[in-house]
């Protein structure tokens, strides 16, 4: 028999006898009425409901705020600080300032100011203005034939000021062009197991090394984005930027053709998925001068060739090509198994797919239907090591 | 859960075992009490004015209900049924379709006052306070509140028409749920009150609303070909909001509940309700406690709602593939497919969705095992239903026709009939498959009636819903019952071939109660042996039901 029946029948042997189900019910209610306790919440509840309510929604706030991250590829954990304020323009504006610092003493300060959505959002246009400075950037030397024995660092400071605009004429298309003035100089890497730069390299096989020069850069791109959901299982996003680099003196203008095909496809209710990306860059230079090396692309880290050191090699062409498998283990959570394939060339005609540096490996990514949050990524086969990246964010 | 909320359960339900124990002891506690079976549990009868709300986050339910097993997990009966195994209306259930005729069109109605509603007049009256789905707060002419809530555009009239049907089922079952309507919302006719307010997340304040944050919202929802919206307005509930209530425990402040929600049958029967309508979103989190004022009495009155997320809407997206077959995190199929590389898959994976409308999302029949079925994570409720309490509810389950299904879902009004056809179809089919599964699964003889000379009649629902064949046998067992001590003297046994029987003149003379135990021989359902105990109580006017038991 149920409660009404055998609890009352408690009461009952504490109480006088009730009569009827009615009563005893009733004296089993007045029994708990007179040990009411308050309701506590208790640790886990009040942790979550702390992190949730406060917590959390502090990191989305205006207003001062703080972020974690990195600054760019091999920068280390990175702590920043910074002010915003989006509500400008009845919220069509935004402003953005902030400073972070790394672990290994990368510092970027940064200011933007960003207006969007004034035409059914089909427009955006931004400035901003930045510097920063990277005091431990690998080099290896230019070329695919770059030894890793090789190694050095560079300090890589650079003030940068631009705008940008773009519009959306669909809801997957976005066109758009932007310009910048930047002032980029290089120095001796402060990484004390790696000796500086110019201790291995001069300026014939590193251009720009210690050189004070001031760019222009102007670029067009083109973006086509129909992947489903943002955190891809189906469709493709495809991005192609035009850009010219005009160097005050000239003798270090060029040009650059970036081009980022990524397609995505799924089975079995788009939990298992197959990624690719084929990515290429190529630079002309202009009047026969030289490109800078840390303007050059680079293959090996977290987003290129994982099996790789990052910044493994630089040179004014790259070809990239990637493949995942990805298999979703519970919800928020896929595994992933991983092949690389890229290399860099002197020569555009070298700019094929032979002699390909490999590397494969297996990951795992937390995810949102907005995206990766954390990734992890043990990258293998290399012939130079194993490497293990935790990352935020997604490879592609 | 802290270590008190895990222990009072425990301490409860010892004390309930002890009062079991002790019963034939003191012998002074009757099986029966002379208002036996009770139709009515007064748990609204003490104050609980002092009652404060508990908001459960999603982070939290979802956490605690997947890492903690919050309540107590038992296979005993539930806990606030009466002597006839049903469930008595009280706060929390209101019995309706299960237990009275309820025409189509009160079942069409469900909790709603108004044939319809027009938002002419209305004003914004604040920010939507919680939840995905796009909306906000309006005030009819009346001052009354509603909560507004848009269709995503992926997905027009999906998730509006999943809350009209959602909370007419809801309704008909016999919970408490809140007033639903459709109506189109014309933008260009908006105003916006002089005091909405809105939380707004860039500042952590509430801020003035402001014709943008309707803007907002209009972006992020589904527009009509004639410009308009077409929105869902839920009328707020009367009294003052204590958040939700849990799948466990009680709550500690409310001197009228005293059963463990885990052990409440319309809670653990919820389930098979569930498993029909999809509704993996049942959750604490889509409850609603409200402090109800009648009088001088004041009480707490629980709510369902929140059926955005049921059939093959997810709210904001069409239902995910997982949802209604695995919890968000089910350990061994997850460990499986990684020591696999994904080569071991999900039988849901599988599982091919027919092209429909938008508006019916991804819901289907065909796959559909009810047994099988499971909400986004743990509920402890649904974990403790026994065959009981799945009977129970499939019988409610099984009153609908489908004449009723189609005027329900009618009531979403898609502009596409083929999504009213699709989900009366799929509708039906998950229906038939609920009641293959918990009308069979345990003895379903029910309507028993002893008249006075001693014909014995009873019934089979599962016949009733043309689930399965009347049994081949029914072997009846009677005995004299002292309301003190249990079945008393020795037992008369017989064999019936049709539902009814005689029961043996000697036992009934001078009896007061009389007990017959039934078992139901059926070659295909073999559980139909286990026997249903019934008692009878002698009246004036013959004989009356005031026993049955189907599972011990």
């Amino acid at each position: 028999m149920g409660l009404l029946l055998a609890g009352p029948a408690l009461a009952a042997a504490q109480d006088a006898a009730p009569a009827t189900r009615e009563e005893v019910l009733a004296q089993t209610r007045r029994e708990k009425q007179t040990s009411l306790t308050p309701y506590r919440s208790n640790a886990l509840e009040r942790g979550m409901r702390l992190a949730e309510e406060h917590a959390i929604p502090i990191l989305g706030r205006d207003g001062f705020y703080w972020k974690g991250g990195s600054l760019t590829t091999g920068s280390g954990f990175t702590y920043a600080g910074g002010w915003r304020n989006r509500r400008l323009f009845d919220r069509q504006g935004a402003v953005d300032f902030w400073a972070g610092r790394s672990l290994k003493g990368y510092w970027k300060v940064e200011g933007r100011f960003d207006v969007g959505d004034p035409v059914n959002g089909r427009l955006v246009a931004g400035a901003y203005a930045n510097h920063y400075s990277y005091p431990e950037e690998w080099f290896f030397g230019l070329g695919p034939d770059s030894s890793r024995d090789n190694a050095t660092s560079f300090h890589l400071t650079n003030t940068i000021v631009g705008g940008r605009a773009g519009v959306r004429p669909t809801r997957m298309l976005t066109v758009g062009g932007g310009v910048e003035y930047s002032t980029p100089e290089v120095g001796p890497g402060h990484n004390r197991r790696l000796p500086p730069i110019d201790e291995r390299f001069d300026e014939s096989v590193a251009p720009g090394l210690f050189r004070s020069l001031n760019f222009v850069r102007t670029n067009a791109f083109f973006e086509f984005d129909y992947r489903e959901p943002r955190n891809a299982r189906q469709g493709g996003w495809y991005r192609m930027v035009a850009s010219r680099y005009d160097e005050s003196t000239d003798t270090h203008s060029f040009s650059r053709f970036d081009a980022d095909l990524r397609q995505y496809a799924s089975i079995l209710a788009e939990r298992r998925v197959l990624a690719l990306r084929l990515a290429a860059s190529t630079s002309t230079p202009a009047n026969d001068g030289r490109i800078p090396f840390y303007l050059m692309p680079t293959l090996g880290g977290h987003d290129s060739l994982r099996g790789f050191h990052d910044y493994r090699f630089r040179g004014p062409h790259a070809i990239l090509a990637q493949a995942e498998y990805r298999f979703e283990v519970w919800s928020g959570l896929d595994a992933a198994l991983f092949y690389d394939a890229g290399k860099v060339a002197t020569e555009r005609n070298d700019l094929n797919f032979k002699n390909l540096e490999t590397d494969y490996g297996f990951g795992f990514r937390f995810n949102t239907d907005n995206g990766t949050i954390l990734r992890i990524d043990a990258g293998f086969g290399s012939g130079e090591g194993k490497h293990l990246y935790i990352v935020f964010g997604d490879v592609f | 859960m802290s270590s008190r909320s895990r222990v009072l359960p425990l301490v409860s339900f010892a004390l309930v075992t002890v009062a079991l124990a002790i019963q034939p002891i003191s012998s002074q506690s009757p099986r029966f009490y002379p208002d036996d079976p009770i139709g009515r549990d007064d748990d609204m009868a003490l104050d609980a004015s002092k009652v404060v709300p508990i908001e459960d986050s999603n982070g939290y339910d979802f956490v605690a209900n997947t890492f903690a097993n919050p309540g107590v997990r038992h296979d005993i009966r539930a806990q606030n049924v009466n002597t006839v195994d049903e469930v008595p209306d009280s706060s929390w259930f209101v019995n309706r379709i299960g237990h009275r005729p309820m025409s189509t069109a009160e079942i069409v109605r469900g909790p709603d006052r108004l044939e319809s509603i027009s938002l002419d007049g209305w004003k914004v009256s604040g920010g939507k306070s919680s939840g995905l789905q796009a909306g906000f707060r309006m005030t009819d002419p009346a001052g009354q509140i509603y909560q507004i809530e848009f269709d995503p555009p992926s997905n027009p009239e999906m998730a509006t028409g999943a809350e009209m049907i959602g909370t007419a089922f809801y309704h008909a079952f016999g919970y408490h749920t809140v007033e639903v309507y459709i109506a189109e919302l014309d933008p260009s006719k908006l105003e916006i009150a002089d005091n909405a307010r809105i939380n707004d997340p860039l500042i952590g304040e509430r801020r003035r609303l402001t014709r943008r944050d309707v803007e907002d919202v209009f972006r992020r929802s589904a527009r009509l070909p004639n410009g308009r919206y077409r929105v869902l307005a839920s009328r707020f509930a009367e009294g003052a909001p204590l958040g939700n209530f849990r799948y466990y425990g009680t709550r500690p402040d409310d001197p009228n509940d005293i059963v463990a929600h885990e052990d409440r049958r319309e809670l653990r029967g919820a389930r098979v309700f569930g498993a029909w309508l999809n509704h993996d979103d049942s959750r604490g989190v889509n409850s609603l406690d409200m402090l109800q004022t009648e009088g001088a009495r004041r009480y707490v009155k629980h709510y369902m709602f929140d059926f955005g997320s049921i059939m093959g809407s997810g709210t904001v997206y069409a239902q995910r593939h997982r949802a209604g077959n695995e919890y968000i995190v089910e350990w061994a199929p997850g460990w499986l497919t990684l020591a696999t590389l994904g080569l071991y898959t999900r039988d849901w994976m599988h599982i091919e969705y027919p092209r429909v409308p938008q508006s019916v999302g991804r819901f289907e029949a065909n796959s559909f095992d009810p047994a099988k079925w499971r909400p986004e994570y743990p509920n402890p409720a649904f974990e403790n239903m026994r065959a009981d309490d799945a009977f129970w509810a499939a019988r409610i389950v099984a009153k609908f026709s489908e004449a009723d299904i189609r005027a329900v879902v009618e009531k979403a009004r898609y502009s596409d009939p083929r999504a009213t056809e699709y989900i009366v179809e799929t509708l039906v089919e998950r229906r038939k498959r609920v009641l293959d599964t918990w009308l069979t699964g345990i003895s379903p003889l029910v309507d028993f009636a002893l008249s006075r000379d001693g014909q014995l009649t009873f019934a089979n629902a599962a016949v009733e819903a043309s689930v399965a064949t009347a049994a081949g046998s029914y072997r009846l067992k009677w005995s004299r019952f002292d309301n003190a001590t249990g079945p008393a003297g020795a037992a008369v046994e017989a064999t019936s071939l049709e539902p009814r029987a005689v029961a043996p003149a000697e036992l009934l003379a001078g009896s007061q109660f009389v007990q017959v135990e039934i078992a139901s021989l059926h070659p295909q359902h073999t559980t139909w042996a286990t026997p249903v105990t019934v008692q009878f109580r002698r009246q004036a006017d013959g004989w009356a039901l005031v026993g049955v038991t189907r599972l011990k």
